[in-house]
């Protein structure tokens, strides 16, 4: 990881991030791309989830305004690239979008991810209150110390990482193509089940 | 306009049941009204094929919009529908309903799993005192599930083994199945270390050509539907045919509340809602046929009420709503590093399983302690990853960057899922009625649930218990997460398998049923149920396969009355 860190650029279109916030004066526009949000008023009801008819085919985007402040932001990406940064072929989470992701996440108004708001959000505001240089060892410690928050965090970025077509690739994944036949599995496979089967004496 | 056209037939609901019952009338020269409460629904435009998490709001996780994850065929359904409430009685074990609102309901997304009842399910009171015998029995049924199976296309063709209560299909019945998959593979060699046979699965998915559908493709989960018809729905297997005929007329949005009768006491009709725009329309008809799935088709009995019936419908015996039964269920995990690290392959499969292991212990009962049996359900294999990949690392594991991703890449696929599918007793604390109070957006009464597992039901649960961690240990294995060996909290919840059966039970006489043998009302020989309600018994196999040929059969008497003019 560089000393100085590229900002996280969210991976949405700038439109699309005003509709989320509602109010387009309530959102900064500081570059192309990059939104700056102010925190989300306390109080307010929950926003609406996706419902039980969505569009599966060609889904919408999450509906719900996403909450998390750039700081918090900032903060999730550089986390998911010490839990997953590139390596080889395989992009670094950032790259992915994962923190937008994480933001989809706990802004969503659904139980699990209500459950997951705080636990992630008052995580990543701590990251984002350390300096450049303290992070490193910040984030060593979240590892090591099997912080809550830290947990969380990581199992979200899996998931949200090996879901994307990239993430297939990386874990080899080879599935969701249409085939004439299915032909079981390979005689490579079948040997090394054999060998594995021997072990147990089965 | 529904109301004009003179209909020999209404039917009520169209999945398994309905589809059938109006695959068979339609064909039968009559002409057919239709009406389903949920919204049309057509599976070669709305299918998520091939679509993946990346796509969907929180990567296709479960929500309660989407109980399922996102890509579920479920439509405005779930564990709870939107204005359509229900309760669950004080002092009740915990109950849950599962209803979708589309064409086609649940055979849009369920696992289709079809295996037959066997020739003990049809008479269990006989064998051993316990439940209540059909008046039919298997050889009655065979004939149906001879013609169900090669009209939906099931495979699991395979030698024929003779297992006790585990039927083959005669030759000609069922399609080949794909080979096992690596880890079905595996897991069958520690069950028959045990002495316990693993055989094909029957899954209705096609993999010959059949006219008017595709073969399976190998590719994308059969829960989200089929847009190629390579699965079982009634949208794509039933309903086109009966579409075809001309003779059918589908109403959708069209919650039926009531049978109405004429004063004779027959059924002249049925009175529905309209869900979007409220208004209340009734139908008429010379026969009526439920088929709204057991808890609703209970429902619109129990509101059915008139001075003939104060009670509701069929009622005068109290038995509308009783002998409510589910299937038991249980899961145990486990991860198994021999598993691990095996080449990348293609675990798609049929989506259904391609082997599965039979109950096996009929003739232990008396030192098991417990009197009815289970199959096992398995799943595993690399299928496309989920939110729930990061459980592949434990929590005490600090592993990040390349370290973590060669975790995760050794890891993958080394995952086992055991569910265990077993049989419930019918017992006097399972039932439902109409809520004293409770009503649903148009004021129509709501069901109450009660519940209650036997101990029959929790002792083959904690069985399962056993079972999945000696076959998890004799793998090399462990369990992932904490397991509970206490079967009366292990045991799934009430209709939480989804296979809610028994309302509307079939009988001999009036005394102890609401239908015959065809599912004719005892009380109104004109009213009809063919779906799950009328199941005596609720056996491990799964019921759509039996409920399919049981409305065929149905249906085929219902027909013969028609042209007899003896409606």
């Amino acid at each position: 990881m560089s000393d100085a860190p590229q900002p996280y650029v969210r991976k949405i279109d700038r439109r699309t991030a005003l509709t989320w916030i509602g109010v387009v004066g309530a959102a900064t526009a500081v570059g192309a791309g990059v939104v700056v949000y102010g925190p989300k008023m306390g109080g307010q009801p929950e926003a609406k989830g996706y419902g039980t008819d969505p569009k599966l085919v060609t889904p919408d985007k999450a509906p719900w305004p996403r909450l998390l402040s750039d700081e918090e932001l900032q903060a999730a990406a550089i986390l998911a690239d010490f839990i997953l940064p590139a390596s080889g072929a395989a992009p670094a989470a950032s790259a992915l979008g994962i923190p937008d992701f994480i933001d989809e996440w706990v802004s969503a108004p659904y139980p699990d991810q209500l459950k997951d708001r705080p636990t992630i959000r008052d995580g990543l505001k701590a990251l984002a209150k350390k300096s450049v240089a303290e992070r490193p060892a910040a984030m060593t410690a979240l590892q090591t110390s099997g912080d809550a928050f830290f947990k969380r965090f990581r199992a979200l970025t899996i998931g949200a990482y090996y879901t994307t077509e990239e993430g297939f690739k990386d874990i080899g994944f080879i599935g969701n193509v249409a085939r004439e036949a299915d032909e079981g599995p390979s005689p490579e496979v079948k040997t090394a089940l054999e060998a594995a089967l021997k072990t147990l004496g089965l | 306009m529904a109301t004009a056209e003179p209909y020999d037939i209404i039917i009520v609901g169209s999945g398994a049941g309905g589809g059938m019952s109006a695959y068979h009338l339609t064909k039968s020269g009559l002409k057919v009204l239709m009406l389903e409460a949920g919204r049309n629904y057509d599976p070669t435009t709305e299918t998520p094929m091939y679509n993946i998490p990346a796509q969907a709001p929180l990567r296709g996780a479960s929500t309660p919009d989407k109980p399922f994850g996102f890509y579920d065929a479920t439509v405005d359904g779930g564990w709870e529908v939107p204005n359509e409430p229900y309760t669950v009685a004080e002092g009740s074990e915990p109950f849950t309903w599962w209803r979708p609102r589309m064409l086609g309901g649940r055979t849009n997304h369920w696992g289709r799993i079809s295996l037959r009842f066997g020739p003990l399910d049809f008479k269990p009171r006989s064998r051993d005192g316990l439940g209540h015998d059909w008046p039919i029995t298997y050889d009655d049924l065979a004939p149906w599930y001879d013609k169900t199976e090669k009209l939906i296309g099931v495979t699991g063709a395979a030698p024929p083994r003779g297992l006790t209560n585990t039927p083959d299909s005669p030759p000609g019945c069922l399609m080949e199945a794909p080979p096992p998959r690596g880890f079905e593979l595996f897991y069958a060699r520690a069950f028959e270390a045990m002495g316990i046979p693993v055989v094909p699965m029957h899954g209705a998915v096609v993999t010959q050509k059949m006219a008017g559908r595709n073969t399976c493709v190998f590719a994308t989960p059969c829960g989200r539907g089929c847009s190629i018809g390579a699965n079982f729905q009634s949208t794509t297997v039933l309903l086109p045919p009966a579409m075809a005929t001309r003779n059918l007329t589908i109403v959708t949005n069209a919650l039926v509340y009531q049978v109405d009768l004429d004063k004779a006491g027959k059924a002249k009709g049925v009175s529905y809602v309209d869900r979007v725009t409220g208004e209340h329309h009734s139908v008429t008809a010379k026969a009526v046929v439920l088929a709204a799935g057991s808890g609703e088709t209970a429902r619109i009995l129990l509101n059915s009420k008139s001075s003939a019936f104060p009670d509701g419908l069929c009622n005068t015996h109290g038995m509308v709503g009783r002998y409510l039964m589910d299937s038991v269920g249980l899961n145990v995990t486990g991860q198994f590093p021999l598993l691990e690290g095996l080449p990348p392959t293609n675990d798609d499969g049929m989506s259904v399983e391609h082997t599965y292991v039979p109950w096996w212990g009929y003739d232990k009962h008396k030192e098991l302690g417990f009197p009815r049996g289970y199959h096992v359900e398995i799943g595993g294999g690399r299928s496309m990853p989920s939110m729930g990949l990061g459980r592949l690392v434990a929590d005490d594991e600090t592993s990040v960057g390349d370290d973590l991703r060669a975790k995760l890449r050794q890891r993958y696929g080394s995952i086992i899922s055991f569910n265990g599918r077993g049989e419930m007793i019918p017992n006097d604390d399972c039932y439902c009625e109409l809520d004293p109070t409770a009503k649903d957006k148009w004021g129509i009464p709501v069901l109450r649930f009660h519940w209650k597992w036997g101990d029959h039901e929790t002792r083959q649960a904690a069985h399962m218990v056993t079972t999945f961690l000696e076959v998890i240990d004799r793998l090399g294995g462990k369990p992932i997460g904490p397991v509970e060996r206490d079967g009366r909290k292990a045991i799934s919840k009430g209709g939480e398998m989804i296979h809610e059966v028994g309302t509307v039970r079939m009988g001999a006489s009036d005394a102890d049923s609401v239908v015959n043998q065809y599912g004719q009302t005892w009380a109104v020989p004109n009213l009809f149920v063919t779906d799950g309600a009328v199941l005596v018994s609720s056996p491990d196999k799964n019921p759509t396969l039996s409920i399919l040929a049981l409305a065929w059969r149905s249906s085929d008497h219902l027909a013969t009355l028609a042209k007899q003019g003896a409606l």
